[in-house]
């Protein structure tokens, strides 16, 4: 009730000196949050361009002095790089057209139709998409260990459809049901479509920026798998970029090829933060769309 | 006209259904079976896996470092759960005011998302190197420390189940978890009218009863299902303690998840491990059941 007495004196004085403190403390946090957000990449990236003199200093020098990229053609040598990159190239990119496809042939009929089951079959989907990995992982181990799919392409391809298929089905299920009005398919089906085509010549092509979204998903979970990566590859040639990477850090002496290490990190990370940017715009509305309707 | 329409759905879900049957449901079965057996890979050649009944239950029970990791995951969950939560809400409502420059912040705050786990890991064990750590550095040159923190290793400072490790570890999972719930906070605080406020603001509602009587309540559904798949995916959580930390130093980080892998593939005890997750299975089963049912009545209702 005071601000009202106060605003009667001198409106638009108190208003704007409010709004100015307001702007100000909002973006003195905001500052302190990117700090806290950025800082790590910026001492990721600064690292991966010094010497290894530079890095080891005491206290740490914030900007490089020297700048050389000695520590990425180290990194190369340090563990197979180009090979570990291909290996988790290879795997995510066939996780993706597997479960992508897949989830958007099961999620269409969950969103669009009803049929007895389906709510069960939902149920499933969910209760799968939810429970932690670690609740999986031993008899899956075996099963694939059992197939002699350990260290295969295979072996990951399954262990990572697991987790990326009932999370991309969820995510299209939502997209499919909000994104355009029942009457679509009704339209069509009366035309005289059958229910495959209104699926494949009608909805699909509208839905391209949904199937983006998720299919670039899926293949980031695949890319920065560790967990499954971690049991079910052992030999050398067949590791992920990711299993790589923990290697480094371990065996090869993060600490004596700190810039080496870094640089690998940059390379890793590089090329899911370029898909996430393309996918980005298709991300947003695909994601809010799926994930809050579950 | 029916039959066909069935027939086209049950033909769309099957190749899904099957997979997630056979990759997702039946493994967590086997986990429950391979719980109450005994599953000792320096044994299994002689012995097999016989039947033992809760002997597993019982004996992660009598294990003292099964209840420090059951305590941490709690309070890890608990840290990282009610911290992403207020710094998202916080994050979301500047990100949602009007000034230039806010795309491209939305798009800077976005990047740990993508960031792999073992890569986070890996910056942050470099950040947190006590003597080389940029954090020590600036509060040293400020004068508000005298020695650096030893973020990963300090097992000297604890306080119950709180230590300088926890609140390391569940710090990076904050920075790597915040951006989802931003985008989640956000996509919600877009959905309410502008019509609302500006009523509010006629009637002379401060800042802080905005907030309350209508950003919080208008949220509680995403709210919910934040707190619900943050707390859920705490509950499971490896990566970071594992790469991190290793559950150390002491146990002092360490998790439900860590403990249980440690169970199977340093000790080659799968059935303590199996005893383990499902003990993860349970506990989460449980919230996902009353989350999926609040989920279907709100389909069924809206």
């Amino acid at each position: 009730m005071s601000m009202r007495a106060q605003s009667a004196t001198m409106p638009w004085q108190s208003r704007r000196a409010r709004r100015t403190a307001k702007g100000l403390i909002a973006a003195l946090f905001m500052a302190a949050v990117l700090v806290f957000v950025l800082m790590p990449f910026y001492w990721m990236l600064k690292s991966s361009f010094q010497t290894n003199k530079e890095i080891l200093a005491m206290p740490p020098i914030w900007f490089p002095r020297t700048f050389s990229l000695e520590a990425y053609e180290k990194a190369m040598k340090v563990i197979p790089f180009t090979r570990y990159i291909m290996n988790s190239l290879f795997t995510a990119m066939a996780t993706t057209l597997i479960s992508t496809s897949l989830a958007a042939m099961g999620a269409y009929a969950l969103a669009r139709y009803r049929f007895p089951g389906d709510t069960l079959v939902l149920v499933i989907v969910m209760f799968t998409q939810l429970i932690p990995a670690i609740t999986r992982l031993f008899p899956i181990y075996f099963t694939l260990k059992g197939l002699g799919l350990l260290n295969s392409y295979q072996g990951l391809i399954i262990a990572y459809t697991s987790f990326s298929l009932p999370y991309a089905a969820l995510i299209l299920r939502g997209y499919f049901q909000g994104s355009y009005p029942l009457e679509l398919e009704e339209a069509a089906l009366i035309d005289g479509c059958g229910y495959f085509s209104a699926f494949l010549r009608i909805v699909l092509p509208i839905s391209i920026p949904g199937i983006i979204a998720v299919a670039t998903f899926a293949f980031l979970g695949a890319w920065n798998d560790f967990l499954w990566s971690s049991i079910l590859l052992t030999r050398g040639e067949m590791k992920t970029i990711q299993v790589g990477i923990r290697d480094f850090m371990g065996e090869f002496g993060g600490a004596q090829r700190a810039n080496a290490f870094m640089a690998s990190c940059v390379m890793t990370t590089v090329p899911a933060v370029i898909l996430f940017r393309i996918a980005q715009k298709y991300m947003v509305q695909g994601i809010s769309a799926g994930a809050i309707k579950g | 006209m029916v039959r066909r329409k069935n027939a086209f759905c049950y033909l769309m879900v099957a190749p899904m259904l099957a997979l997630v049957l056979v990759l997702g449901v039946y493994p967590m079965l086997q986990t429950l079976g391979m719980s109450v057996v005994q599953y000792d890979l320096m044994r299994i050649a002689r012995e097999g896996t016989p039947f033992v009944g809760l002997e597993n239950f019982r004996q992660i029970c009598a294990e003292p470092r099964f209840w420090i990791a059951f305590r941490n995951t709690l309070v890890f969950v608990a840290i990282v759960v009610g911290c992403v939560v207020a710094l998202g809400l916080l994050v979301a409502q500047v990100l949602n005011m009007d000034f230039r420059g806010r795309g491209v912040l939305r798009s800077l705050i976005l990047v740990p998302w993508v960031t792999p786990p073992v890569v986070s890991s890996a910056i942050w064990i470099w950040m947190y190197m006590a003597d080389r750590s940029p954090i020590n550095h600036v509060l040293m040159s400020l004068g508000l420390l005298h020695a650096p923190i030893r973020f990963l290793t300090d097992a000297t400072k604890v306080w119950g189940p709180f230590s300088v490790p926890m609140g390391a570890v569940s710090s990076v999972r904050i920075w790597n978890g915040l951006p989802f719930v931003t985008v989640m906070l956000l996509a919600g605080l877009q959905s309410i009218p502008h019509e609302v406020y500006e009523a509010a603001e006629i009637d002379g509602a401060s800042s802080i009863a905005k907030f309350r009587h209508i950003t919080l309540p208008m949220l509680g559904p995403v709210l919910s299902v934040l707190v619900t798949l943050l707390t859920i995916g705490g509950i499971g959580h490896f990566e970071m303690n594992y790469i991190m930390t290793l559950g150390g130093p002491k146990d002092l980080t360490n998790v439900l998840s860590v403990l249980a892998y440690q169970s199977a593939f340093t000790f080659y005890r799968f059935d303590l491990g199996a005893a383990i997750s499902a003990i993860i299975l349970l506990s989460t089963g449980a919230v996902a059941a009353f989350y999926i049912r609040a989920q279907l009545r709100a389909t069924a209702a809206g």
